[in-house]
């Protein structure tokens, strides 16, 4: 869209519509510049010790906010991942007795105690062919 | 008698909070798109269904049952990242690898690793490529009556593949397909320098055991730093396009939905793989033996990503260069690393791509 063309639309001039199209389009080189940067040798190194004190001051807030929330009565960080652990095999003890179950499925189609449709297990050929050798 | 996973069924808010008009509702329906929320807008991710068939720890072998009545002989093992949730590669119907898999006539296995807690906190790769690999594929063996099988391997996934077939020579492995896997850590520059001599992750696994999700996630941020400004201009400027949204929304979901990193995995690839570079030298020692790139024979696939800032080409490219298989492909799609598996280009050329190369080689 020039300003000599007569069938210029202006108005579904979206200015900031442009702008981001700009910022989407230009994020490559930012992201490039950026990443070039820090591929330096003592800019990682000075990443390395921004993370390590980073790391120290989580350490220490996180203590300190574990006691006055203790003191509150509430649940700190760990108290919740502790939660998630606890989840997290309970998760695992449910999908280990669905593999005994799949497992014990398999077995009794293997000894034809059970059909494979009453079982609700779908067992298809295994001779397909790819589509251009089908052709051929 | 098939154990399927379904999404929980959602409770409807008591009534006089309904008769609240929810200002995001409104703002959506402004822009004219369904949903409630950003939530309902996803939808519920990863459900294909399956079964699980085998479970060690935290880790599960999940079998999606077939959609076609005749299916390749050779089934299909998927070994996902260890660093990132598996769905990724089954989202939503239409936007689903498994799916396009099933439909095509593949039988598709997967491994899914599961989050690692405290006690996870010593796995090594040992237990991965040594134990917990070679135990999943004794069950897709087993399940599926077949003597040989395919592995597709992701990222991480892809790299645990490669030294599976690297130790493992003999068989079973018929076909190894590696998705945007790094194999030379001097090509991951970035992470390298971070990663260099200055960094202490004995003092990080001390604190953690386990590397934290939040960690995994900014160090991959930090990859592209300026990517979450530009996705979140590109959203803006994709509103009247509703299914690009909540294409991007899906993965932006699982984007932030990283999985804590195994402390001992952790270690070894920082000393071994990033400082060391010891695969592509054939000298990385897997519980005593060398993985040696040149001992793969099977057919190989690699598919890559052009603009991939994770594992970039100068980390993977030296796997077709180096293994030792006579028929062994590279191909590389447009897109990132994400929309190398599961974007709009991921439907259109590499999906298509990898079903032309297994297929022929799966009978």
């Amino acid at each position: 869209m020039t300003t000599n063309d007569p069938s210029a639309d202006w108005s579904k001039l979206n200015p900031q519509a442009m702008w981001r199209d700009w910022v989407v389009k230009s994020e490559q080189q930012w992201s490039e510049a950026l990443s070039t940067l820090m591929k330096d040798e003592r800019a990682g190194g000075a990443l390395n010790t921004q993370v390590a004190q980073a790391r120290m001051m989580q350490k220490q807030f996180g203590e300190m906010m574990q006691m006055s929330l203790a003191a509150g009565n509430l649940p700190s960080r760990t108290d919740i991942e502790g939660l998630e652990e606890r989840l997290g095999r309970v998760e695992d003890g449910l999908a280990a007795l669905a593999a005994q179950v799949s497992q014990l499925t398999q077995a009794l189609l293997a000894r034809g105690a059970v059909q494979a449709e009453a079982a609700g297990v779908k067992t298809p050929t295994r001779g397909r062919k790819p589509a251009l050798a089908a052709k051929k | 008698m098939v154990a399927t996973t379904s999404s929980p069924p959602r409770t409807e808010a008591p009534v006089p909070l309904r008769l609240i008009q929810n200002p995001m509702h409104r703002a959506l329906a402004r822009m004219g798109l369904a949903g409630e929320d950003f939530a309902d807008m996803t939808g519920a991710l990863g459900t294909t269904p399956r079964e699980t068939i085998y479970t060690q720890g935290t880790l599960k072998l999940q079998h999606y049952l077939p959609m076609v009545d005749d299916v390749y002989r050779v089934p299909v093992l998927i070994v996902t990242s260890l660093v990132n949730q598996p769905y990724i590669l089954d989202l939503v119907p239409g936007q689903s690898m498994v799916e396009y898999l099933l439909k095509e006539g593949f039988d598709v296995y997967m491994i899914e690793w599961g989050r690692p807690r405290k006690e996870h906190k010593n796995l090594t790769l040992e237990d991965h490529v040594l134990d917990r690999l070679p135990a999943c594929v004794a069950q897709v063996l087993r399940h599926s009556g077949e003597s040989e099988l395919s592995i597709i391997g992701y990222c991480v996934g892809g790299l645990l593949s490669v030294l599976y077939a690297a130790l493992n020579p003999a068989g079973p492995l018929k076909n190894l397909v590696c998705m945007a896997a790094p194999v030379n850590g001097d090509g991951l520059v970035s992470l390298k320098t971070w990663m260099g001599k200055d960094f202490d992750e004995e003092a990080l696994l001390e604190d953690f055991g386990n590397v934290p999700a939040d960690w995994v996630q900014n160090a991959l941020r930090a990859l592209r730093p300026m990517g979450k400004v530009s996705g979140a201009m590109s959203l803006l400027n994709n509103m009247d396009k509703p299914e690009v949204v909540t294409s991007n929304l899906r993965m932006g979901k699982w984007e932030q939905d990283n999985i804590p990193f195994p402390g001992g995995v952790f270690r070894q690839m920082v000393n071994d793989f990033l400082r060391n570079n010891l695969l592509v030298k054939g000298k990385w020692q897997i519980g005593g033996k060398a993985a040696n790139l040149k001992t793969i024979k099977v057919p190989l696939l690699h598919l890559l990503a052009q603009d991939d800032h994770i594992t970039p080409y100068a980390s993977s490219c030296d796997l077709v260069k180096l293994a030792g298989s006579k028929d062994k492909t590279e191909t590389i799609v447009k897109g990132g690393h994400v929309g190398l598996v599961a974007g709009r280009g991921a439907q259109t050329r590499m999906w298509p791509a990898l079903n032309d190369w297994l297929s022929q080689r799966s009978t």
